[in-house]
């Protein structure tokens, strides 16, 4: 089952949904999945359990993430932001694409649950789950400035 | 006649989200409410009933299901206002529960301005 869904298309999919909805922020796939986001960044991460169980990962620098939550919250500048407001939007969009791509996957993999979002902070972060999952990864221009990478760690869950 | 809304979600982020896109909608409201969980939502309707709650699933310390189900026996003074769940779960089932528990209406994160005015302006009047 796991081969019928392109999980790379899928993330796009979802992220483009969300960005065009809620940030008002145009984004295009870009290349160089394998490279770390360079600098100080923030990783949001979002699990999800059952017949398909994994983790969502979306990690954007951190100028990235300021430019997100200023459209998100509709503001002049990133000068007006607290820290918790860039973490707390950065969660909030990991737990809107991972809704965007649990409802992509219904027709598969019905009884996904999904978790809480956290999101902690760092440089050349990654995210693993073992020798036994899958990973599907897309890198994402925003706007021509910045760079964002949102990954799927998954595998079908044994029953 | 003026009306009055609750925003129950743990992210103050999307509170503001939430907030903002009402407006974009065109709906207004008198008195505007926020609430971190289902249990400090659950405090400030008994001390304030509001018309409209907009509420979200997943929360810690009480979700947004469990406090569909307290409102609905625990407070009587809400008896009438209409809950609307907003979250990113989608499932039929689970939006199915939810509305069996008593919420009055269901909107999919991502929204839109257009899908709350479409789910709250029947509950303007």
């Amino acid at each position: 089952m796991i081969q019928d869904v392109c999980f790379t298309d899928t993330l796009l999919e979802a992220a483009k949904e969300v960005f065009e909805t809620m940030i008002f922020m145009d984004l295009q796939p870009c290349g160089e999945v394998d490279q770390p986001i360079e600098g100080e960044a923030l990783m949001a991460t979002i699990t999800f359990s059952n017949s398909l169980e994994g983790c969502l990962a979306i990690c954007a620098g951190k100028d990235c993430a300021e430019a997100i939550a200023v459209n998100m919250l509709g503001l002049e500048s990133a000068g007006e932001l607290s820290n918790e407001e860039v973490t707390d939007a950065i969660g909030e969009v990991a737990n809107m694409v991972m809704g965007s791509v649990k409802s992509r996957l219904t027709d598969v993999y019905e009884d996904i649950q999904v978790s809480i979002p956290s999101v902690v902070q760092g440089r050349e972060m990654a995210s693993s789950l073992g020798d036994s999952s899958r990973r599907a990864s897309v890198k994402i221009n925003i706007e021509d400035e910045h760079v964002m990478e949102v990954s799927l760690l998954y595998r079908e869950a044994h029953k | 006649m003026a009306k009055s809304l609750m925003i129950v979600d743990d992210s103050a982020t999307m509170r503001k989200i939430v907030m903002r896109t009402v407006r974009m909608s065109g709906l207004d409201f008198e008195r505007t409410e926020e609430a971190g969980n289902g249990a400090e939502a659950i405090e400030k309707l008994k001390e304030s009933p509001v018309d409209i709650v907009l509420c979200d699933v997943n929360m810690p310390e009480m979700n947004g299901i469990d406090m569909v189900k307290k409102v609905r026996a625990e407070v009587p003074g809400c008896a009438d206002t209409k809950i609307i769940m907003v979250s990113t779960e989608s499932s039929q089932d689970l939006i199915d529960s939810i509305l069996r528990e008593g919420a009055n209406g269901y909107i999919t994160k991502p929204f839109t301005p257009e899908r709350f005015q479409e789910k709250l302006s029947p509950f303007m009047n």
